[in-house]
């Protein structure tokens, strides 16, 4: 994949990058947090990145979220930019020093997002083209009958454009929704192709998604650098505890 | 007798999606230049000179966009971007403006008038070592402006210029890139470069380029010819 800045291949990069996508409501965050824990608990340092966080550009996003003055671009560039910063700052620095980077969500969101507002699939591609390939992509698959009735469970309004009210496709939050996520649904299943993205079912038991997800990245873990906190890993060991929540603590080292 | 004559909406590459793409009575008309190359006395006197003529102005220029504008002054304030961030920042601060103001604007019949437009973005990013293709393609979804004003100064006459205006700007001169230079020297290779990415864009684009080097007068005269070609036939002739 050709780079915006003609940096090195990121595939040569000496770091690991595993990401998830899906749906809201597939239920990614949890089983991408649960393999966090479990790597820092192999002793490996792992960066953690995601989805509109960039110190520098959320407020932007936020602003014209807030005052819904986005339009399927302008929504797009921003997103790209705030992704931009997050590969250069934390992302691509954590490669070359050859750590593990989880990232919740990745370009794939934008190619499903944004190509259901009407943004053209190649422009996308080529936009998005500064992006290191990930070593792994897990693709979240659930029914959209089942994604809707987990949101349901767990959160009580939605946004205007999380909903896609911006889209026009109905007044109504709820059938709008609904029809926004079925439609990036399927332009998901169109990227677990082009893509090669792992298919993880989401209806599968939470334990057994996460074990499917370890036999996943297991045989990439060789090699890749870990935390340096001798000190702390002889207290761990001499007590049987696993430190699994120093993790917060590493995250924000 | 003729009718006002309306034009056509055309981009550089695809059109941005969900736009009425049918002809415009209004006329974009975009002045570029180097920092002290006098773009915005010139902008000021082409607003009042169509507003004296009957013509609805509106101007525009980079980072006054509502959406991205604020964001990108926070940004640059802190010398910490890197060139691909701050490129979509002005590109989503660009299209902001176009689809909230100018393409707007130009469906009123307006006369929009852009300080600086795709071209100094592309010249900018060119210097920072981003490929101008990807760049441009950023830029596909632009409207094609009705002219471009070059005002074409070269560096010994920037140079009072910008001394007289309140002297080095971090990114005017380039410090981000020249790294290691004192800010009079990055200043002197960072604007001779972005002045050859410019002239290489003005052959492309078939810019207006007009020597603005001689006093405020003079250019503006040649300005005006400009200026008379494209908005002339926004009026009816008896």
């Amino acid at each position: 994949m050709a780079t915006a800045d003609g940096s090195t291949a990121p595939q040569d990069l000496p770091g690991r990058l595993f990401i998830v996508e899906g749906i809201d409501g597939s239920g990614k965050s949890t089983q991408l947090d649960l393999l966090h824990k479990w790597l820092v608990s192999q002793g490996y340092l792992v960066i953690f990145t995601e989805w509109n966080s960039s110190r520098i550009v959320r407020r932007t996003t936020r602003r014209g979220k807030r005052r819904r003055i986005l339009t399927p671009l302008t929504f797009s560039l921003i997103h790209a930019a705030d992704f931009s910063s997050r590969v250069h700052e934390q992302i691509i620095p954590a490669l070359q020093a050859g750590a593990i980077v989880l990232a919740d969500r990745y370009v794939y969101t934008a190619y499903a997002r944004d190509a259901a507002r009407g943004v053209s699939a190649g422009w996308l591609r080529r936009l998005y083209s500064f992006a290191p390939d990930p070593t792994l992509a897990f693709y979240f698959d659930v029914p959209l009958n089942e994604a809707i009735r987990r949101i349901e469970l767990g959160r009580d309004e939605l946004s205007y454009y999380e909903a896609g009210l911006d889209l026009g496709l109905s007044g109504d939050p709820a059938e709008s929704f609904r029809q926004f996520q079925g439609i990036i649904r399927d332009q998901y299943g169109k990227l677990v192709d082009e893509f090669g993205l792992e298919r993880i079912d989401a209806t599968d038991t939470l334990v057994n998604q996460q074990e499917r997800m370890r036999a996943l990245v297991q045989p990439h873990l060789d090699g890749a650098m870990r935390a340096e906190v001798s000190g702390l890993q002889e207290a761990l060991a001499a007590t049987g505890l696993s430190g699994r929540y120093l993790a917060d603590m590493w995250r924000a080292l | 007798m003729s009718l006002p004559v309306n034009r056509p909406l055309r981009f550089y590459g695809e059109s941005p999606p969900g736009i009425d793409l049918s002809p415009l009575p209004g006329r974009l008309i975009v002045v570029e230049g180097q920092d002290g190359s006098g773009r915005s006395t010139q902008i000021r006197l082409m607003k009042e000179w169509l507003e004296d003529h009957g013509f609805g102005v509106v101007d525009t220029g980079l980072t006054r966009s509502e959406l991205a504008g604020p964001g990108i002054r926070r940004a640059k304030s802190g010398h910490d971007l890197d060139p691909i961030t701050l490129n979509l920042f002005y590109a989503t601060d660009f299209y902001d403006r176009v689809e909230r103001l100018i393409i707007p604007s130009l469906r009123a019949g307006m006369v929009v008038l852009a300080d600086r437009y795709i071209f100094s973005m592309i010249a900018r990013a060119a210097t920072r070592g981003i490929d101008p293709a990807w760049t441009a393609d950023i830029y596909d979804f632009a409207p094609v402006p009705d002219a471009v004003v070059y005002l074409d100064v070269d560096i010994e006459h920037l140079l009072p210029r910008i001394l007289i205006n309140g002297g080095f700007d971090f990114w005017e001169s380039g410090l981000d890139v020249m790294r290691g230079q004192d800010v009079f020297e990055s200043f002197l290779s960072y604007q001779a470069r972005i002045s050859a990415h410019f002239h290489e864009l003005a052959r492309q684009h078939k810019f207006a380029v007009i020597d603005a080097r001689g006093p405020i007068k003079q250019t503006f005269e040649t300005i005006l010819q400009e200026l008379h070609r494209v908005v002339d036939d926004m009026r009816s002739t008896p």
